[in-house]
């Protein structure tokens, strides 16, 4: 049944390839020269992975390269007064007509989107060629001395190094081309100056971040209801025993054993870090709407539960644990005159939580930016004709569907260690010195547990 | 690069939402499932070791059960070889019983017998006379009509008895 599944798969795939590639072929002989232009200008792969990896003030529809969900966007400018409009108010689609071809089509482009309020005017815009690209940017008329030093970098910039899209990136300034010119395909525009307000908008990624929020209440409280209803202790079915599964596994396997009496204490912080990392790890591999954000994979959203595993271990940490670092237990000539074990202890507070934070980050956007690429691989290899294409397409859709199938292992294998560090950590902080050298021994079976998954991870 | 430097919205909302995550369940989720989880292995064990005992319970009883089965079937035993002593006895005591009456009567038949043949000899005997006097007589008759026969046998008689 399976097999037979493949082999349709396969046969559509071709099926849906070669055709589409060979109508762009035909076009290609009738103006190949135009058509390898066009190539050079649209693929842009780097540009590509990370617009697809990073965040974004609308949600993508399939589909559509010019329609976004839109989602609200909250500033404070210059002057700390608040301002929240929808981030459909920040682009306009218009109609683009090429002049070689004479084809038109779609293209999103900013606009300045002006607010008034107590008669003084605000102008926003999403900028483009600047340097906080892609990101909202409150604008100002230039004033006379600005004008010169914006006409002195051109000046500079003639026969530019550092160009987008025609027009070089000047520090503290914004380029905004003409909406209507560039329908007409004429570069037109003005610099403006630019000043980027506090940016609480929510973004796609801070619009995955409450959907994700949202989906862990609901499989968690989902959970206690079925408890609620059936009072006779009931044993859940299904997802629900998943979910009680995964509870028992990070809780019976992992916390209990490590922070004994004080499991009671850090689970609810513990089982919410993984239930909270795996949702959004797994999440992020769906494509369209309600995934599709690389939440974990952005470094903002790591840091912070880094930083959570971090002050938890420190500012609850035992006088024992203390005392370890700033007076460890190791020959006098190590710690005394030159405080050498001190400065590696300390330093190691630090690293352990970065750490945590750069393997989720990293092995999530890895994973995310692979799959892009072999996404990518098919319009790379359409320039080299049908047949190419078509079997460039089947391959990488194969290799796509093995890595997002191992992007779920490891949405859960991160979603684990990150768990199990944290858990870790915060038992070392926790080491009461009346136990002494059994306390020792543990602690060092404890190091000993937390190099062994360093080494099993990466 | 945006992924390498952390926006400063995505990090508090981040924040803010982890924050409120984390407080909605510690506060409603974890500690009741845990409770329940807790509640459920502890009532499992429960039940382990109550059929455990159970099964214990069961072997012993099983056991003394057996064990009464062994005595009563020695004593059913017993019995069948007491009731088999008691019936060769029995049997013994009535064939000697019978043995003894069977001579008794034996003995009184043996007597009655021998009456009756020493009535019947007796019979016989007066017959016998009666019937020898009596041929005796006829011979007697036939022989003495002459009387020269009459004296010879008055003197044969008489020799007997002189040689007597």
């Amino acid at each position: 049944m399976l097999k037979r599944i493949y082999i349709l798969l396969l046969a559509v795939l071709t099926v849906v390839m070669v055709p589409g590639c060979s109508k762009d072929d035909s076009q290609k002989v009738s103006s190949e020269l135009q058509k390898e232009e066009q190539n050079e200008e649209k693929m842009d792969v780097k540009e590509l992975i990370f617009e697809h990896l990073g965040d974004g003030y609308g949600w993508e529809v399939p589909f559509s390269h010019t329609t976004r969900m839109p989602l609200p966007v909250i500033v404070r400018a210059e002057d700390h007064s608040w301002f929240c409009f929808s981030s459909a108010d920040l682009t306009e689609s218009i109609e683009v007509k090429d002049p070689a071809t004479g084809k038109e089509h779609k293209q999103m482009v900013p606009v300045v989107k002006t607010c008034e309020r107590d008669g003084k005017q605000y102008r926003f815009v999403l900028a483009r060629i600047s340097t906080h690209k892609d990101k909202v940017v409150e604008v100002f008329d230039l004033s006379p001395e600005d004008q010169k030093k914006v006409d002195a970098e051109l000046a500079k910039h003639k026969e530019g190094d550092v160009v987008d899209e025609g027009m070089p990136v000047i520090d503290g300034y914004v380029y905004v081309p003409d909406a209507d010119a560039a329908a007409a395909h004429k570069v037109a525009g003005q610099y403006y100056k630019e000043y980027r307000p506090l940016d609480l908008s929510i973004t796609k990624d801070v619009m995955a971040l409450f959907i994700s929020v949202l989906v862990v209440i609901a499989m968690v409280l989902g959970l206690v209801g079925f408890y609620r209803r059936h009072p006779d202790m009931k044993a859940p079915r299904k997802g629900m025993g998943f979910i009680e599964l995964l509870v028992s596994f990070i809780y019976y396997d992992n916390i209990k054993p490590t922070l004994g009496e004080n499991s009671r204490k850090f689970a609810p912080y513990l089982l919410t870090v993984f239930f909270f990392i795996l949702t959004m790890n797994l999440l992020g591999l769906i494509v369209v709407f309600p995934g599709g954000a690389n939440l974990t994979g952005n470094i903002a959203v790591t840091l912070v539960l880094a930083v959570c595993t971090f002050v938890l271990t420190n500012v609850l940490g035992t006088k024992h644990y203390w005392k370890e670092i700033l007076w460890p237990d190791v020959p006098i000539w190590l710690k005394c005159p030159l405080p050498i074990m001190q400065f590696i202890e300390i330093f190691g507070i630090f690293t352990k939580p970065a750490a945590l934070a750069v393997r989720l980050f990293a092995n999530m956007m890895g994973g995310h930016m692979i799959v892009i690429t072999l996404t990518l691989l098919i319009f790379i290899f359409a320039s080299f004709g049908a047949a190419v294409a078509g079997s460039a397409a089947v391959v990488s859709i194969l290799f796509s569907v093995f890595m997002l199938a191992l992007d779920v292992l490891v949405s859960f294998i991160q979603a684990y260690v990150f768990t199990l560090l944290s858990t870790l950590f915060i038992a070392m902080a926790q080491e009461k010195g009346e136990h002494g050298e059994a306390g020792k021994e543990e602690e060092s079976l404890l190091h000993k547990e937390a190099e062994k998954i360093d080494s099993v991870k990466i | 690069m945006e992924l390498f430097t952390p926006d400063f919205g995505l990090v508090f909302w981040m924040f803010v939402a982890f924050i409120l995550l984390f407080l909605v369940l510690a506060k409603w989720g974890w500690p009741v499932i845990i409770k329940m989880m807790d509640k459920r292995a502890s009532t499992i064990d429960e039940g382990v070791e109550n059929a455990r005992q159970a099964k214990e319970q069961l072997d012993n009883a099983r056991a003394e059960a057996d064990r009464y089965m062994k005595e009563v079937m020695a004593k059913q035993q017993e019995m069948l070889r007491d009731a088999q002593k008691m019936k060769t006895e029995i049997i013994e005591q009535a064939r000697n019983e019978a043995a003894k009456v069977a001579q008794g009567e034996m003995d009184a038949a043996k007597v009655s017998i021998e009456q009756a043949r020493k009535q019947a000899e007796s019979q016989i005997r007066d017959e016998v006379s009666r019937f020898s006097i009596e041929i005796a007589e006829k011979m007697m008759r036939s022989q003495l009509k002459d009387t020269k026969a009459q004296t010879e046998l008055v003197n044969k008689m008489l020799d007997d008895i002189e040689k007597n």
